[in-house]
């Protein structure tokens, strides 16, 4: 549907753009001046000193969720890989050391140049071992390589800067419920 | 053995969804349904193994005299103008096949992801066709999240079984996944003849096991993962190794034997991580040995880099007799551009053939026992194939000793005789004993990286595709180094099956395009 919009005809004044230009150049004169008096009421971040807020669902760097004893969640199914449109995650798996525990995962490695940050990795997982809700988005390297994130990077991070309420974040090493998720895993295998 | 459908079955009308259509009427009904498109899922039944007909899966629904039952089609013979239904037109043959679908994932782990069969299990493939819904609660069944829960408890309560039994040295078994079709049972029964993995125990409590005391250890037991229909024996090769989806697959055949086993060659970015035998019914049927299965570990290994042609040819120009030795790996191709060598060195060569490596009994399976597989191709191209002892007398009177794909010395101590001849130039692709203790090497594409043909014991032409797997972009196949030295590059395999055509007329009407993928019967041309 096409919709017409009239504008309102302007007046001799306007028509005359002197005026008017002076009221654009006061516009920004304002903004100017209240970036140097008030600068606490802008709508904008300061970008590199303030970083800005970003909710917990946003699709940011990924990490790699961790048992409670401190080993990768992951069991190196491939199913990340497999639903990777960007093919951009390796990995290898081996079998595992603990009789309780199949397989395990013994490289993971995801390129993050070539990731295109669309999630589906963290949906296929079926043992929901892949996040991305790490809220970090600034990638600065200086070479190529250092962009591919290995596994013990996706796994170093800590149970604080999670919510509370985030229970198999709080499961892992250091988090709060680290010791009664440890008692449990050992109590069941017994 | 199930009777397989030929070309020269009788046709009889039998009616399918009370539609009349004409089937082999000398084979089970699963087989007839197959030739009209017809597939029917099973678990048990596998076409070159005894029927054992107990998994059920393949039901389908027969008019009798007292009305319609259910039967199963892998066991049932043709019989003209029976009337059966399928699930296209009857609900409760639907149902039942779903019923027994659920009944085998009810104790079945929900294993997938980290099993090694997903994405070519037969209980998948079968959820995915025919039943594709389930009334299980997705607690029932074991869901599997890599933690203490992992110990499978089913829903009568008990453990079922161990997750890693190592029943061989090459093949772990997985009590939990299995589904106790007892194929494996039969391929060792009734193919390998040697019957060491046994159904033990009854009913819901039903395992596969060895005998007491002994291991599974046979020159075909990793046959048995192949046929198993769920992830239950993996072979330790390939275990963890690769998802089978992430793989493509080459078309094959494996030159270390005179039968040439169709194989699939499974790669994924320049690695081959196994070797599959590819089904083909005149030679190895679905039956692949160990030998042929796990070479592959050796064929990127030990590699020997590409030579400098042109030392080879001004030695070849300076010679006084040259001794040309082609051995077991030459494709027709190779055999091809070696004869063109002897035609261009002229009097001063002398073609030699064979293999130093005993030649043993064929086993019946996928194997003949003789190492030269192209044995039949040696005799098509007038090469002789076995005369390497004639080379052994008479070394003196040569200086200058150009071998193709033989490694002699390695196979034979006594070959050590050869090393009377001044000049060793070794075509080959490993950096084998033959080479360690040669004058000048020259590295070659190893068989399974170049397209070719080869004529095996029982006269079928097959052909070879390449894997994208050298590990050396420089290396070249056989033909194209020795139609260099002859004067004539041959720079693709089509140009070099010319020649071969041009030696042997008989194979004129043969191209990559028309040679099938399971080969081309020679029957009563040439040779």
């Amino acid at each position: 549907m096409v919709r017409q919009i009239k504008q309102k005809p302007m007046n001799w004044i306007e028509r005359l753009y002197i005026f008017e230009a002076f009221r654009g150049l006061w516009t920004t004169l304002k903004h100017a001046l209240r970036g140097l008096l008030r600068y606490e009421t802008l709508p904008t971040v300061p970008y590199p000193e303030i970083k800005p807020e970003i909710s917990r669902t946003y699709r940011a760097k990924h990490r790699l969720m961790l048992r409670p004893d401190g080993t990768p969640r992951c069991v190196a199914c491939g199913m990340c890989a497999t639903a990777c449109p960007a093919h951009c995650i390796f990995l290898e798996a081996a079998p595992a050391e603990d009789g309780r525990i199949e397989k395990r995962v013994l490289r993971f490695d995801i390129d993050h140049l070539v990731c295109v940050f669309c999630g589906l990795c963290v949906e296929a997982c079926p043992v929901d071992a892949l996040r991305m809700d790490t809220c970090d988005t600034s990638y600065v390297f200086r070479k190529r390589e250092d962009f591919v994130t290995p596994m013990y990077q996706l796994m170093s991070w800590d149970p604080k800067d999670y919510p509370q309420d985030d229970l198999q974040s709080q499961m892992a090493p250091g988090g709060t419920k680290n010791k009664q998720a440890l008692d449990a895993w050992g109590l069941k295998v017994n | 053995m199930p009777k397989l459908p030929t070309a020269n079955s009788p046709k009889v009308a039998i009616f399918v969804d009370d539609k009349e259509v004409l089937v082999p009427g000398d084979t089970n009904l699963l087989e007839a349904l197959k030739t009209v498109g017809i597939e029917t899922p099973h678990i048990c039944y596998h076409p070159y193994l005894p029927v054992s007909g107990n998994c059920r899966q393949c039901l389908v629904e027969q008019e009798g005299p007292r009305g319609r039952m259910l039967i199963i089609a892998c066991f049932t013979p043709v019989t003209p103008g029976m009337k059966i239904y399928t699930p296209a037109s009857s609900a409760r043959v639907k149902n039942a096949r779903q019923a027994t679908s659920e009944f085998m994932l009810v104790n079945h782990p929900l294993d997938c992801p980290i099993c090694d069969k997903a994405g070519e299990c037969s209980l998948q493939e079968n959820y995915m066709e025919s039943a594709h819904q389930s009334r299980l609660r997705p607690e029932v069944g074991k869901q599997y999240h890599g933690n203490p829960d992992h110990t499978f408890v089913d829903s009568k309560g008990q453990v079922r079984g161990g997750k890693r039994v190592a029943l061989g040295p090459r093949v772990t078994l997985d009590e939990e996944r299995c589904v106790q079709c007892d194929r494996c049972v039969r391929f060792m029964r009734h193919v390998a003849k040697d019957e060491q993995l046994q159904l033990a125990s009854r009913g819901d409590h039903t395992y596969i096991t060895t005998f007491p005391g002994e291991k599974l250890d046979h020159e075909y037991d990793l046959c048995v993962t192949d046929i198993c229909p769920v992830g239950a024996l993996t072979a330790n090769h390939f275990r963890f190794q690769q998802r089978t989806w992430l793989l493509s697959r080459t078309p094959s055949i494996s030159m270390d034997d005179s039968l040439g086993a169709n194989i699939w060659i499974d790669h994924n970015n320049g690695k081959i991580w196994r070797i599959m035998p590819r089904c083909n019914p005149e030679v190895n049927r679905s039956w692949l040995s160990n030998t042929s299965r796990l070479a592959y570990m050796g064929f990127t290994e030990n590699r020997l880099a590409s030579g400098d042609l042109n030392i080879v040819s001004d030695l070849l120009k300076h010679a006084k007799k040259v001794a040309l030795v082609a051995g077991g790996a030459c494709t027709l191709e190779d055999l091809a551009a070696l004869k063109m060598l002897k035609d261009y060195l002229g009097d001063r060569a002398s073609l030699f053939g064979g293999t130093l490596r005993p030649v043993l009994e064929a086993d019946g399976i996928s194997k003949s026992g003789d190492p030269l597989a192209n044995r039949a191709g040696f005799k098509a191209l007038g090469i002789p194939d076995n005369n390497l002892n004639d080379l052994m007398k008479h070394a003196a009177d040569y200086d200058v000793l150009l071998t193709v794909h033989n490694d002699l010395f390695g196979d034979d101590e006594g070959a050590m005789i050869l090393k009377k001849i001044p000049n060793r130039v070794i075509l080959s692709a490993f950096n084998d004993e033959t080479s360690k203790d040669a004058t000048l090497v020259c590295g070659v594409n190893h068989w399974s990286e170049v397209t070719g043909s080869m004529i095996n014991s029982l006269n079928i032409l097959q052909k070879l595709s390449p894997a994208p797997t050298c590990p050396d972009a420089q290396l070249k196949p056989a033909y194209e180094v020795l139609s260099t030295l002859a004067g004539n590059p041959l720079t693709s395999a089509i140009a070099a099956l010319q020649k071969v055509q041009e030696f042997v007329p008989a194979l004129k009407p043969y191209s990559y395009e028309n040679i099938r993928s399971t080969g081309v019967k020679l029957d009563g041309v040439l040779l």
